[in-house]
């Protein structure tokens, strides 16, 4: 068995892929029409193409219990999926010029530094820097 | 402040407040960064920070979930990589990134990665070879 996917829940297709290639930086790997206008719309880091995909998958439209999770993790401020940078504050620098909202500033904390922003699709994002 | 920061507040507290163990294994895992293509000891990295090489094994672990040997390990394999990608023989990446004999190289290769170094090479010349011709 092989780790290849890892997903994230949205309530927009279009507009998570807008911001995820547009702000973030991710390409898109597969554009899969299904039915419903839902799509298997997966991404990759530009600087590890074959890496594991990320699936923007609209689960919280469809299954209430995902909604219900997302929003209880949106307002207690969790990020559920976690991104590796070299450079927390650059990125921060970078993301706060795009008019990214961050939720944590770069803080350290033991042997990573980290910050939290929203990605605009229901969802806080925690990017990791190791010390 | 959100429950996510004051949760990250408490465990601050508890993991992560002595500052001088956390200086200490950033410090190791620098050194490993600038150094994986060198023949490291734990006795000698334990000689930097001035402390003994069993507690020093424990405090990187504690910290970073890994001992120093698989974290270095880890970063020769991924180094190895980049230069078998970059064109570099599979010999000269062995002794490049700091291991001592071929053969152990290329196994420790395939079981990290699922091929051997040489297979790993092909592919990745032959896709972007294909890059070209598509």
């Amino acid at each position: 068995m092989k780790v290849t996917l890892i997903s994230i829940p949205v309530r927009d297709q279009e507009k998570a892929l807008k911001f995820y290639t547009e702000k973030l930086g991710f390409l898109k790997k597969k554009d899969v029409p299904l039915e419903g206008g839902n799509r298997w719309l997966t991404l990759v880091s530009a600087e590890w193409q074959d890496g594991p995909e990320l699936l923007l998958e609209p689960a919280p439209n469809h299954f209430e219990p995902c909604k219900v999770f997302q929003d209880a993790l949106m307002e207690a401020g969790f990020p559920y999926t976690q991104f590796d940078v070299d450079n927390v504050d650059a990125d921060y620098d970078r993301l706060i010029e795009l008019g990214v909202e961050f939720s944590v500033k770069p803080t350290k904390m033991g042997t990573v530094k980290f910050a939290v922003f929203n990605d605009t699709c229901g969802n806080n994002i925690q990017i990791v820097e190791t010390l | 402040m959100t429950f996510y920061q004051t949760e990250i507040e408490r465990i601050r507290k508890i993991c992560y407040s002595n500052d001088s163990q956390i200086e200490t294994v950033i410090a190791t895992r620098n050194y490993i960064d600038n150094n994986y293509d060198k023949d490291l000891k734990l006795d000698f990295l334990s000689h930097i920070r001035f402390t003994s090489k069993y507690h020093l094994l424990r405090l990187f672990k504690r910290y970073y979930g890994q001992t120093p040997r698989q974290y270095l390990t880890d970063k020769r394999i991924e180094k190895s990589k980049e230069n078998l990608i970059n064109g570099m023989t599979v010999t000269e990446t062995c002794f490049a990134v700091g291991f001592e004999s071929l053969g152990s190289f290329s196994k420790l290769f395939k079981t990290k990665t699922g091929k051997s170094p040489s297979v790993f090479q092909k592919e990745q010349l032959s896709r972007s070879k294909l890059d070209l011709e598509f």
